[in-house]
């Protein structure tokens, strides 16, 4: 097919190399696509966990369902917060970009603190539901809602972590090549629990007020 | 892009897609047994046959993880060793690519006993013949491939046949047993015992001994020794086929997997006769220990240059064994089979000699870290078996530690310098510029 193309106008052909010719990509490229097939085993594997969960949604041994022990007003105070940690986060991205370290490190503190809430607003309501006896052995729903809101959790844990020791490491590196690509990583995985969390908020908590 | 490498692309999709359902079933069969919930048990609603289809979710992808780098190994092997470039090349890649699409569609042909309704058994029936198509293409090219060519019956090309015949009778028991009523008779037999030997040891098996045969002399500078290869060959495939061809019989005559005893009299003799089967595969694998031992002590008689194969694709094109930098000048690449076709461009006319200019290259520096994670891994892996929670905690945090002492890491790269390379290059003459 290209032949043709080439053919006819064969000095921009020619000028434009393709992408396989223009040689390797940038490394910072070559990260962020290696994080981004990262990001989506990852949600691959939340994809089992929900759909293990769609399949107990309606098991519940007798015990309570979502309907019974899910707080609107709480789970409306947490998508709050993490959606204004993205944002923060994308404003934290703009000011390593303009190497403003004290913006920085603002918009990364604001970032954890919001994930920090979040993550005590979850651990209440896990709390809470343990408290009535509608913990994670209560039946296989409960089990399964725990092991999913409770996975999401973990990974902003773990992004809590990784926030803290970019900060340590911008304090202490300063905004160099490998560091400014591991904020970019750790800014991906940030939106992308976003995305997990819209998902779990409608499958979960939405979907069983609803039932 | 030589099909091995697309088979290992591949692969390698399948892996990023694949096992994470096999992390999240772990995760939630670790639950269930270390705290008590309530996803796969009988108490608490839980639901045990969601395992088995979690299970197969991650392990039908898997078995085609294990057989597309041997169908890839094949490729390679074939085309050099029939002296041709390989029989439908854009063919292959699709139905590489097809198969790694219709493995996710497949897995409930594990357990059509399950008792899903006809129409979900007819769905995955149909599909796990529609993925044997893709399959017969990739035969049919090999075969294709070998047609009209000057065949040099090698150790690699030897398992590569043994493979196509192996394989394709696994093959169609394989769609056999697609058919869900036929399934219900032969679920858990010895027939689907025979079937999954067929296809692993026939594909997977065959096509790692083809490539360490193959590939051998470009990792460690001399070949393994050919007597000695083809021995084995013959003692694996007819001890094969003593073995795993009477457990068809036995499945179909009723007698089924996982028997702590039997007391029929007429499986008997069947299952006199793998078990001489077996003792010619061991006969095989010794053979296999023989040859690697008699190679590394002839490995002064057995040395070869950058090329001994005669090969097609560019690893032949630099040292064997390759410098960590693998190729001294980065090869230009213009079509399939590069290496050959230069060859064949040097053999017609003389090329003018290129002048080959050196330039350092950037490494990455070599790290402790992988190991020293694995084995904090282990520790933990190993306190959680024996529930010694504090030993887990110990091995989680060394290897948190682990990964982050690498992250504070200040060089990761070293430069090879361009005199290196260039000593590298006089002493090593075989490299043919590409």
């Amino acid at each position: 097919m290209n032949v043709a193309v080439a053919v006819d106008d064969e000095a921009r052909y020619e000028a434009v190399p393709s992408a396989s010719e223009a040689g390797p990509a940038a490394k910072r490229i070559v990260v962020g696509y290696g994080f981004w097939i990262f990001l989506l085993s990852d949600i691959v594997m939340f994809s089992a966990i929900f759909a293990a969960y769609a399949v107990l949604t309606h098991a519940t041994a007798g015990g309570p369902g979502g309907g019974q022990l899910f707080s609107q007003r709480s789970v409306a105070l947490e998508t709050g917060c993490l959606l204004a940690s993205s944002y923060t986060c994308g404003l934290m991205s703009l000011a390593i970009g303009s190497r403003r370290y004290a913006a920085t490190y603002l918009m990364a503190l604001i970032t954890f603190v919001l994930g920090a809430a979040f993550l005590a607003l979850e651990v209440r309501e896990f709390a809470g539901m343990i408290a009535i006896g509608a913990g994670p052995q209560r039946s296989a729903f409960l089990s399964a809602f725990f092991t999913l809101v409770g996975c999401h959790g973990l990974h902003v844990t773990a992004g809590l972590v990784w926030l803290a020791v970019m900060m340590a490491q911008v304090a202490i590196k300063g905004f160099r090549a490998t560091v400014e690509r591991r904020l970019l990583c750790f800014s991906l995985f940030w939106h992308a629990l976003d995305i997990v969390w819209v998902w779990l908020f409608t499958v979960v908590y939405l979907m069983g007020v609803l039932s | 892009m030589p099909v091995f490498c697309w088979t290992s692309l591949a692969a390698n999709l399948l892996i990023v897609a694949a096992f994470p359902v096999l992390t999240a079933t772990l995760a939630m069969l670790l639950l269930d047994r270390y705290l008590g919930f309530h996803f796969f048990t009988i108490d608490g609603q839980g639901n045990a046959m969601m395992y088995v289809n979690l299970f197969w979710v991650w392990g039908h992808p898997e078995v085609y993880i294990l057989v597309l780098p041997a169908f890839g190994i094949f490729s390679e092997v074939v085309s050099t060793f029939s002296g041709k470039p390989l029989f439908g090349y854009r063919s292959m890649v699709a139905a590489t690519m097809v198969i790694c699409v219709l493995s996710f569609v497949v897995w409930l042909h594990h357990f059509f006993t399950m008792g899903a309704s006809a129409n979900v058994n007819g769905f995955f029936g149909v599909m796990t013949m529609i993925i044997a198509v893709p399959t017969g293409v990739k035969v049919f090219n090999w075969l294709f491939t070998m047609y009209g060519g000057r065949i040099r019956f090698t150790v690699p090309i030897l398992w590569s046949i043994g493979f196509m015949v192996t394989f394709v009778i696994g093959g169609m028991t394989g769609v056999l047993m697609a058919v869900p009523p036929a399934d219900f008779q032969l679920h858990n037999s010895l027939f689907l015992i025979a079937h999954f030997h067929n296809v692993i040891i026939g594909g997977t098996v065959f096509g790692l001994m083809a490539g360490y045969n193959y590939w051998f002399p470009k990792a460690f500078g001399f070949k393994l020794d050919e007597r000695w290869g083809r021995a084995s060959f013959w003692c694996w495939l007819i001890g094969f086929y003593l073995a795993f061809m009477p457990l068809y019989a036995l499945g179909l005559m009723g007698m089924t997997r996982r028997m702590q005893h039997y007391d029929v009299a007429s499986w008997q003799p069947w299952l006199v006769a793998a078990a001489i089967g077996v003792i010619i595969i061991l006969a095989g694998i010794v053979c296999q220990v023989i040859q690697l031992v008699v190679s590394i002590r002839g490995r002064e008689q057995l040395k070869v240059n950058a090329d001994p194969w005669n090969g097609r694709t560019l690893e032949w094109a630099t040292a064997s064994p390759p410098p960590a930098w693998n190729f001294a000048v980065l090869p230009q690449v213009t079509d399939l089979d590069a290496l050959w076709n230069k060859k064949q461009r040097e053999r017609t006319q003389a090329q003018p000699p290129k002048e080959r200019k050196f330039e350092p290259i950037e490494m990455p520096k070599n790290s402790a870290t992988g190991f020293i994670t694995a084995f904090f891994a282990v520790v933990t892996g190993f306190a959680l078996i024996w529930h010694i929670w504090w030993m887990a905690g110990v091995g989680a945090i060394g290897g948190f530690l682990t990964m982050l002492a690498f992250a504070f890491r200040d060089e990761e790269e070293v430069e090879v310098p361009a005199e290196q390379i260039a000593r590298f290059e006089q002493a090593n003459q075989a490299e043919i510029a590409v």
